[in-house]
């Protein structure tokens, strides 16, 4: 059997919850930018710390740090949410 | 090598002070308590540099302890019954964490009702916990067990509970063997594997996904299983370095040509040698293997014991409700498809009941004249 390599001590980097080797996904649903122009910017004051962020080239969604909520998609347009799984269901 | 007469939980502390711990937390709970009370001691007189962490409960404790040992500091508590179930959810968390931590417990049955006698039910129930346990016979077991406890849980990051009764040996004096602090020293070298580090931030405990959590599972299965093959090494090592007649896995006493043993753990032990010697004066072939290592089960060690035994008597200071002794059931698991060896199951000195040499004796014909019927556990002292 093929061990995967792991710390001894169950343990993650920080900030590194949701993507880390020893973390894996928490979201059930991912937000995805479908069209910038639409996005109503207080998501950046609604979403998480570094969720989401605003530079030159437009807004930018952290899968480090989005939790999945989908408050975003809800009130704003130009995001939808797209599961995360799409293997067989059930198992979530 | 020094002698003294000192109570279960002086051993206990005295054990602890000789491995020099650094984090000391606890919560006042009888019969543990004063163990507790001199390490207080012993730091209050200098004799222990340690930081004693005072805590509000017995769950903060071991969380207290389970920092410093996080941190790198080799950690110790104690407690019993109530207490150790407060506690249950970080008992978890430090094995999964896979923190050396060592633990007296002062064992004590659970309520309800309530009771504060000694029974081996409260560590009973932290069985799937993933923490060593060994079992101890008398008071110089009992500091044998805790410096070997470090040595094991820091070489396997495995923990370890020293569990020794409430009372009758927590409180109850006996001649014990010290061993020279600067052997104990050599013995048991510091080796600091801290997880937390402030210049290398990290997230302890952290969320983790079916695709990662078998495996963390199967590694902590593993150092369960190997330690069945380091502790009897710690063991002879102890022995040879310091004179000391602790055993390894299990103790065979009058073992070479029985035919019928009695098995049992804890302070029971020492009162079945006296049964063993007293029925073999009748001529009968009976024996006793004392079981030091609960978890992980020796099942090859207890086996090979039992080789030529074609009955076994086991004694339990417990009650798995609906399936019978622990011990009982986990070595009729153990002996599954061992042919004709009968193993019937003895309950006997719940809360405190009387286990004299009486009680087993009669768990000895109790469970001869319950035949074949291996579903049954004997009730003693009813």
């Amino acid at each position: 059997m093929a061990l995967k390599q792991l710390p001894i001590v169950p343990s993650g980097d920080p900030g590194g919850l949701a993507e880390s080797a020893n973390a894996g996904v928490q979201r059930i649903n991912r937000p995805v930018i479908s069209d910038a122009t639409k996005i109503d910017p207080i998501v950046i004051l609604f979403c998480p710390d570094g969720a989401i962020s605003l530079d030159e080239s437009g807004f930018v969604i952290s899968y480090k740090f989005c939790k999945g909520c989908g408050i975003c998609a809800k009130e704003s347009e130009g995001i939808v949410m797209v599961p995360e799984y799409t293997g067989p269901k059930g198992i979530f | 090598m020094n002698k003294v007469l000192i109570t279960g939980s002086e051993a206990a502390a005295l054990g602890a002070k000789l491995a020099k711990i650094e984090v000391l937390s606890y919560y006042p709970i009888t019969p543990a308590f004063p163990a507790m009370e001199r390490l207080s001691k012993y730091i209050d007189d200098g004799e222990l540099n340690c930081k004693f962490i005072r805590a509000e409960s017995d769950h903060s404790a071991l969380a207290a302890v389970l920092g410093g040992s996080l941190a790198g500091a080799r950690s110790y508590t104690v407690t019993n019954s109530q207490g150790l179930l407060l506690m249950t959810e970080v008992v978890y968390h430090v094995a999964g964490l896979r923190q050396p931590i060592v633990m007296g417990v002062a064992n004590r049955a659970l309520s309800a009702p309530h009771s504060r006698f000694p029974e081996h039910g409260d560590v009973v129930s932290q069985s799937a916990s993933g923490w060593i346990q060994l079992f101890c016979e008398n008071n110089q077991d009992i500091l044998d067990n805790t410096i070997q406890a470090f040595r094991i849980a820091e070489e396997l990051r495995v923990p370890v509970m020293v569990n020794y009764e409430g009372y009758l040996q927590s409180h109850t004096l006996e001649e014990v063997f010290v061993p020279e602090q600067s052997k104990v020293d050599a013995f048991l070298p510091l080796k600091r594997q801290p997880a937390l580090d402030i210049n290398n931030p990290r997230g302890v405990n952290t969320v983790t996904s079916p695709d990662f959590y078998p495996y963390y599972k199967f590694n902590q299965n593993e150092a369960m299983l190997e330690s069945l093959n380091l502790i009897p090494k710690v063991a002879a090592e102890y022995n040879q370095e310091f004179g000391a007649n602790s055993c390894g896995l299990i103790e065979c006493y009058q073992m070479e040509d029985a035919e019928h043993a009695i098995v049992a753990m804890g302070s029971i032990v020492g009162t079945a040698r006296i049964l063993v010697d007293n029925l073999r004066k009748e001529g009968r072939k009976i024996g006793l293997i004392k079981v030091k290592v609960w978890r992980p089960f020796p099942v090859k060690a207890i086996l090979e014991a039992l080789q030529n035994v074609s009955f076994v008597t086991v004694l339990d200071k417990n009650i798995v409700f609906g399936v019978g002794g622990a011990l009982a059931t986990d070595l009729k698991a153990a002996a599954y498809g061992r042919g004709e060896m009968v193993i019937n199951g003895a309950i006997l000195g719940l809360g405190g009941g009387k286990c004299g040499v009486e009680e087993i004796n009669a768990a000895v014909m109790e469970t001869e004249s319950a035949g074949s019927d291996k579903n049954k556990s004997v009730w003693i002292g009813l």
